[in-house]
Formats: structure tokens, C-alpha cells, sequence
């Protein structure tokens, strides 16, 4: 296992929005600027390093059956000290992401990785994924913010770009501009990490015939495969 | 043997996620009395910021120098705004009920003749890229300089006043120029008591800090 | 590949087999080209009228709209490597329903964004005709709508001989909403010759939905040359009509007759045009009763409630993607199989 393996896997393989798409959330309702994108991200990336190494070092004390309450707690104090800090420092950024600056208590990206990692790994190396999926998520939402901004706005980071004969196209930077950014961001990657694959010669990391038909949802929901049987019995 | 078994189980959970809340709670408590002055300030600043933007400057601390009047719907809280002692404007904030998508906060700053120095949106929901245009400068000053004297109807063009509306959101400009229009009247019924004497100023700075949290 | 078929084809040549293909068997010579053209011509009338009302403007977003859609399509399947069927029509169709959606006074840029969403990411991206969730002309109208509001409800025309005379007004549904808002009350005394005037298509709105007459007589030729059922387009009217009568019955103050709310807006080009649209509506009657019921439901709400207007578009793109779920749900039960109880649970 390197340390830069561990490092970087946010960035690609394991992204936690397009490769993972988890922690939607925040991710679908705070990009409508790049700036609210940084400010999530990075308070993301503050709680998930401070959960993996809090975690990871009090993982052998945990007794098992009450490690999700403990994770949560644990994640739970470092939000709020988000919250305080980010009230009193950064008014003006805290009162634009709001609701969502609490919300990450819940988001999937950091119980998951205190699950899935910091529970299992030494310190030093739950730090490194932390802080390369915390960077991963930061990137992937000012790419998100950056688009919708610049679409939606005409500004990136707040500087005007397209000037003022250019009429916004408002739909970004209202909700359905969030997915469909999204979508088309996803289907590029994939896209994208296909060709990738071919020219290294490895194993991509989705499947090529990737369509609705063979999605596990679209099987059960009509009764296809596995879940007719059992429904004609 | 089987019974005290899980009884020893079970206080050992308890006992370790007992540290944990602990532990956790101490360094919330600590964080949070480091961050109470800071976000007190932040604040009092955003509070500010409001009021400078519709008043003419001024040298006090505005946000202290406050009165709270009511009327049968509402309860309007006025900052006096002074320059060497004396006010040079009143700034207070209104809600018009009927916007296009619910209600519209407007802060007015008038001097001490009822003209308007400054308007600010504080808060609505209207459509984005139509009503929403109600934040816009470009609309917002063109009540600067206007009383209830002048102009004599407070009506946009289309309903034979004198203010022009946005584009599209003829209910939004509306709604504001009606809810300006009430403030000023409001205004002009209590300008005694808002203008008040010194007395009352020492008063309501008590209440003030009551508000503030 | 070139290779292993030619190493097999004798082999294969020489045993004589089955083919085995998969129903239909029959083929009455319809084609997916053949229905578009249908419709096409169906909208010819309304489009046509709405150019002596609106005169030159609305031939030129009605070509605009048509051109852009058709090169958006080809482009996008050339970009996407699939074969480029722009012979179906179905661009054609989708250009001709998004120009009859807009108002005459739609900038060039607007009718071009329009087609680019209707087309590239409502239908291709999808992967193409017949596998778009969305009726691609109305999501090209409600992302003009959301994003430019201001030129998709500001700019009405009053229609006149030619467009001779640029007058700009309001929509019907628009002057309730507004008298509505500023006075509690609809306001609402129509002579008899306001009434017709509504029916003919002497009123300001979008390109394809003032002529009601127009509409309706292209909506039967549809029906009669079973392009089209009857289902969806009762369904949804009927539902607008029944919802706007309970509740103009409950306050005719507040809320407008039903008869009004039906002939205005774009409701007509919306039942009988888009909601039927094969591919993004349910394919059995019951299923299309529901859809169009849904419809209604949706529109009347937005009408009265919303924030919008007008809902027809919204109402028929939100059933749109209930569609397979009502598809489930009202699955025919296969011949001479016992009716069970759980038969839509699964």
C-alpha cells in the first residue's frame, strides 16, 4: 500500500462525487459558485482529516457494536467546531452555504471513509486518504461550482468573464443545473477513464456496455433477472 | 453468571461512549466560548452593514441607539443613525406581504424630513432573473431623494405613478414601492417618537443587546 | 470480424434454417417518418395562422427552430458515431413544436438554445429517439422558460393582420394572474365576441397555442388517422375543465371560469400534440386516462397556485416522467391469464 496510492485515489479511481457519487447533498445544492464550492469542500476536507485521525487513533478502544455512534459523535463535534469557527471568521461564506455547513454530519463521504478506513488503518496513512478524498471532493465541487457559475453567472470566483451582454442562462444555478452539470460531468469521466483504459491496457473501472438495461435497479424494478422468479412463485 | 456478563457488557458501552460524549462536549464548550465573541461581532457587523448602505454616514454605534414601535400587524425596530450628537437618519425595515412568491424585506433609511436616503432588500424569495432584479442597484435607487410629498403617488408607471418596474415582475416592483411608501407613513405618524429625546436613547439601548442575541 | 464471416458464410449458405424474428410480423406500411409528417402536417394550420398573426417574426423563429433542431441532430449523431437519421422527421417535428412553444419576439440566440437542450441533451444524450424520458421540444421550452424569463413571458404581441401592428400585451392567463394579484379578483367579463376571439386566436401567447379552433381540427385529423387516441387528450382537458369548475364554483372571485381556463394558455397544443408524444407517454388506454388526468391535475395547480402562469409544460414533463410507472401499473393483463390480486405489486 503506498502512500501515494492512498493519496490520489480521491482524485480518479475513488472520487467520492463522480466515481463514488456520494455526499450529493451538498454537492447539488451549494455548487452554484465556485466559492461556495472551495468553502464546502474545504470544510469537508477539515472534518474528514480530523475524523480519520481521531478515529484511527482510538480504533483499538471502540468497542464494535457501538462504533457508528462513536464515529458520528465524533464527526458530529468536529462539524460543529466547523460551524463556530466558520460563523465567526467567514460570516459572509457561512451564511451563503447555511443549512448545509451542519449537514455534513451526515454526509456519506465522511462516515464512510471512518468506516471503511480509519477504523482499519494506522493514523499516518488514515490521515493521507482523508486528505486526499477530502481534496478530491473539494476539487470535483468547484469544477461543479466553477461551470455552473460561469454558465449560470457569466463570473468565475466572482470576475466577470463573459460581460455584460452576456444573458445568464439562469437554469444552472438553480437546482436542475446541478444534475445536469452532474450527468454530463459523470458521463464525460466514464467516457474518458474507457479510453484511458485502452491505452494503458488495463481494466477499466466501469463496465463498456455501461446502459439502463444492465443497471441493478432497472432489473428488479421490472421484474427482470432474479426478481421475476421469485414473483411468479 | 450469563446475566451480569451482559450487565458488565452493556456498563462498559455505556462507560466508553460516556468518554467519548464527554470529551467531545469539553471541546465544544471550549471552542465555543473562543468563537462567542467573534460571531457576536460578525453579527453586529452584517446588522450594520444594512444600515450604513440606506443611511448617510453617521458616527455612533447605530445598532444601539434603537427604539421598537408597533403597529396592528407589524413591529418596526428603528436604528438612529447620528453625526455629533444629532440624528441624520432613521433606518428601519419593512416586510411587504404580497410579493410575486411570498414576502419581501426591505430596509428603508429616511432622514429626519421623511426623504429616503437609501433602500436595501433584505430578504425574498422572488423568481430568479425576474422579480429577484428588485435586489439590483439600478432599482433600488431610484426611491433616493423621494418622500411622500413627492412624488404624490406611490404607484409604479403602469399604475399611473412615477417608479419604474422591472421588466416582467410588475407584482415584485410593486410590492416594494407599496411596502416604501407604508414605511414613510409609518415614519411620518411616529416621527416624534422616533426622532425621541435623549432619555429614551438610554433606555432602549438595554433592549438592543436583548435583540442582538 | 472481416475474417471469421467469411470463413463461415458457406457453411451457413448451405444448411437451409429457420428465421426467427420477433413480432410484429405484420407491417400496415407505417413508419416512423410517415407518422411524423402526420403530425407535421396536423400543425401546419395553427403554424400558418400563427404567421398571419404574427407576421414575418414568427416565420423566422419558425425556420430558425426547424433548421437549428435538424442540424443539432445531425451534428450530434455525427459526434456520437450513430447513424444519422435525420430522414425520420422526428427534428423536423421537434423544431416545429419548440417554434410553435416560444413567443414571436424571441431573439435568434433563444430559439437556438432552445434546440440545442431540446435536441443534444433532452433526446441524444439519452441516446436518441425512442429512448428520451422527456418530450424534447418541452424541455427546450421550459429551460428558455426558467433561464430567460424575462423574453419567454414579457414581450407578448398582439396579434394583428400580418403582425402589422406591434403591439405588446399580455396573455390571457397572465392578465388574470396579474389582476388577481393587484386587485383579489379575477376580473373577469368576456363578451361574446371575446369569447370567439379566444377560440379563433385573436389573443397574445406563444406562436402555437392562440389558434384553439386550428389545434382542435388537427388534433382530430390525428385521431382519425389513429396516429393519436383520444384518451390523453380527453383526459387531460377534461381534468383542467372538472378542477377549474370545483374550484370556481368554490370562488368565482378567485378563480377564473373553467371554460376560460381550457381555451387559453397552451393547453390545446399540449394535449393533443405533446402529451401524446409516443415515446415519452404510456402506451396503454387506461395508462394514457391517468397520464392525462395526472396532466390536468398538474396544470391547475400550477395555474392557480403556482409561481408560473401557465403549467401545462411542466404538468406534461413531471406526468412524463411518471410514465413508467403508469406503464406498470396499468400493464394488460396477458390473454387467458387469471386476473390475480397482486398482479401490479410484483
Amino acid at each position: 500500500m503506498s502512500v501515494w496510492k492512498e493519496f490520489n485515489k480521491g482524485f480518479w479511481s475513488e472520487n467520492p462525487i463522480f466515481r463514488l457519487v456520494l455526499g450529493l447533498c451538498p454537492t447539488l445544492a451549494v455548487t452554484t459558485t465556485a466559492e461556495n464550492g472551495i468553502g464546502m469542500g474545504l470544510a469537508s476536507t477539515f472534518v474528514l482529516v480530523c475524523s480519520n485521525t481521531v478515529i484511527a487513533s482510538i480504533r483499538k478502544f471502540i468497542p464494535k457494536k457501538i462504533r457508528i455512534p462513536a464515529f458520528i459523535v465524533t464527526i458530529a463535534t468536529f462539524v460543529t467546531i466547523v460551524d463556530l469557527v466558520m460563523n465567526g471568521y467567514f460570516h459572509a461564506l457561512h451564511k451563503s452555504l447555511g443549512l448545509f455547513i451542519p449537514l455534513i454530519v451526515v454526509n456519506c463521504i465522511i462516515l464512510g471513509r471512518a468506516e471503511a478506513f480509519a477504523s482499519k488503518n494506522p493514523v499516518a496513512i488514515s490521515i493521507v486518504d482523508g486528505l486526499g478524498m477530502g481534496i478530491g471532493f473539494t476539487l470535483s465541487l468547484v469544477l461543479l461550482g466553477a461551470i455552473r457559475e460561469l454558465l449560470g453567472n457569466g463570473t468565475i470566483f466572482g470576475a466577470v468573464l463573459f460581460g455584460d451582454s452576456y444573458l445568464p442562462l439562469l437554469l444552472m444555478i438553480l437546482p436542475p443545473g446541478a444534475f445536469i452539470v452532474l450527468g454530463m460531468i459523470l458521463g464525460l469521466m466514464n467516457q474518458a477513464e474507457i479510453k484511458l483504459a485502452e491505452r494503458t491496457g488495463r481494466t477499466p473501472l466501469i463496465r463498456k456496455e455501461h446502459d439502463c438495461a444492465s443497471c441493478a435497479i432497472h432489473r428488479s424494478w421490472w421484474g427482470l433477472g432474479k426478481g421475476q422468479e421469485t414473483a411468479e412463485q | 453468571m450469563e446475566v451480569s456478563f451482559i450487565m458488565k457488557e452493556i456498563l462498559r458501552l455505556c462507560f466508553v461512549m460516556t468518554v467519548i460524549a464527554a470529551i467531545s462536549a469539553g471541546v465544544l464548550a471550549f471552542v465555543d466560548q473562543q468563537t462567542e465573541e467573534p460571531i457576536k461581532n460578525a453579527m453586529k457587523d452584517e446588522e450594520m452593514s444594512a444600515v450604513e448602505s440606506v443611511l448617510p454616514p453617521f458616527d455612533n454605534e447605530a445598532d444601539k441607539d434603537t427604539l421598537t414601535l408597533k403597529d396592528e400587524a407589524d413591529e418596526y425596530k428603528f436604528y438612529r443613525g447620528r453625526k455629533e450628537g444629532g440624528i441624520v437618519g432613521v433606518a428601519f425595515t419593512v416586510i411587504a406581504p404580497n410579493g410575486y412568491s411570498g414576502e419581501i424585506k426591505v430596509m428603508v433609511g429616511v432622514d429626519t424630513q421623511g426623504v429616503v436616503q437609501g433602500v436595501q432588500i433584505l430578504d425574498h424569495r422572488e423568481t430568479p432573473g425576474l422579480g429577484a432584479k428588485i435586489e439590483t442597484a439600478d432599482f433600488r435607487d431610484q426611491y433616493k431623494g423621494k418622500s411622500l410629498a413627492d412624488p404624490e403617488a406611490w404607484d409604479v408607471i403602469k399604475d399611473g405613478g412615477t417608479f419604474k418596474h422591472i421588466t416582467g415582475a410588475t407584482i415584485s416592483s410593486r410590492a416594494v414601492t407599496h411596502s416604501i411608501a407604508r414605511a414613510l407613513e409609518f415614519f411620518a405618524a411616529n416621527r416624534e417618537m422616533i426622532l425621541g429625546s435623549e432619555e429614551e436613547k438610554s433606555s432602549e439601548s438595554a433592549g438592543s443587546e436583548e435583540n442582538l442575541r | 470480424m472481416a475474417d471469421t464471416s467469411e470463413g463461415k458464410k458457406p457453411k451457413q449458405e448451405a444448411a437451409p434454417r429457420f428465421l426467427v424474428s420477433s413480432s410484429p410480423h405484420l407491417h400496415d406500411g407505417q413508419s416512423v417518418g410517415g407518422i411524423m409528417r402526420l403530425v407535421i402536417y396536423a400543425l401546419l394550420p395553427a403554424a400558418l395562422f400563427s404567421i398571419y398573426v404574427f407576421g414575418l417574426s414568427a416565420v423566422r423563429v419558425i425556420v430558425l427552430s426547424v433548421a437549428s433542431s435538424v442540424v443539432f441532430e445531425m451534428l450530434s449523431q455525427r459526434v456520437m458515431k450513430r447513424t444519422v437519421r435525420i430522414g425520420d422527421w422526428s427534428a423536423v417535428l421537434t423544431g416545429l413544436l419548440l417554434a410553435l412553444n416560444l413567443p414571436s419576439t424571441s431573439p435568434w440566440w433563444l430559439v437556438v438554445v432552445g434546440s440545442f437542450f431540446a435536441i443534444v441533451i433532452a433526446k441524444q444524450i439519452y441516446g436518441g429517439l425512442g429512448y428520451n424520458p422527456f418530450n424534447p421540444a418541452l424541455v427546450g421550452r421550459v429551460v428558455l422558460l426558467i433561464s430567460f424569463p424575462v423574453q419567454m413571458t414579457a414581450r407578448w404581441i398582439a396579434p394583428s393582420k400580418w403582425g402589422m401592428e406591434a403591439v405588446t400585451t399580455a396573455t390571457p392567463l397572465g392578465r388574470i394572474r396579474e389582476s388577481l394579484m393587484s386587485q383579489g379578483s379575477v376580473d373577469l367579463h368576456l363578451t361574446q365576441q371575446e369569447w370567439i376571439d379566444l377560440l379563433i386566436g385573436n389573443r397574445a401567447g406563444c406562436l402555437g397555442e392562440v389558434s384553439i379552433v386550428l389545434l382542435l381540427a388537427g388534433g382530430i385529423f390525428l385521431i382519425a388517422k389513429r396516429v393519436i387516441s383520444w384518451h390523453t387528450p380527453v383526459a387531460f382537458i377534461g381534468a383542467v375543465w372538472i378542477f377549474t369548475g370545483i374550484f370556481h364554483l368554490i370562488d368565482p372571485m378567485k378563480y377564473a371560469d373553467p371554460s376560460f381556463h381550457v381555451i387559453t394558455g397552451g393547453l390545446f397544443i399540449g394535449a393533443f400534440y405533446m402529451a401524446t408524444d409516443y415515446v415519452t407517454s404510456p402506451i396503454t388506454g387506461r395508462g394514457m386516462l391517468i397520464f392525462g388526468v395526472g396532466c390536468g391535475l398538474i396544470t391547475v395547480v400550477i395555474r392557480l397556485f403556482g409561481a408560473y402562469p401557465e403549467g401545462v409544460s411542466f404538468a406534461i414533463l413531471l406526468m412524463n416522467a411518471a410514465t413508467p410507472l403508469i406503464d406498470r401499473f396499468s400493464r394488460p393483463a396477458v390473454f387467458g391469464a387469471r386476473k390475480r390480486k397482486a398482479a401490479a405489486g410484483g
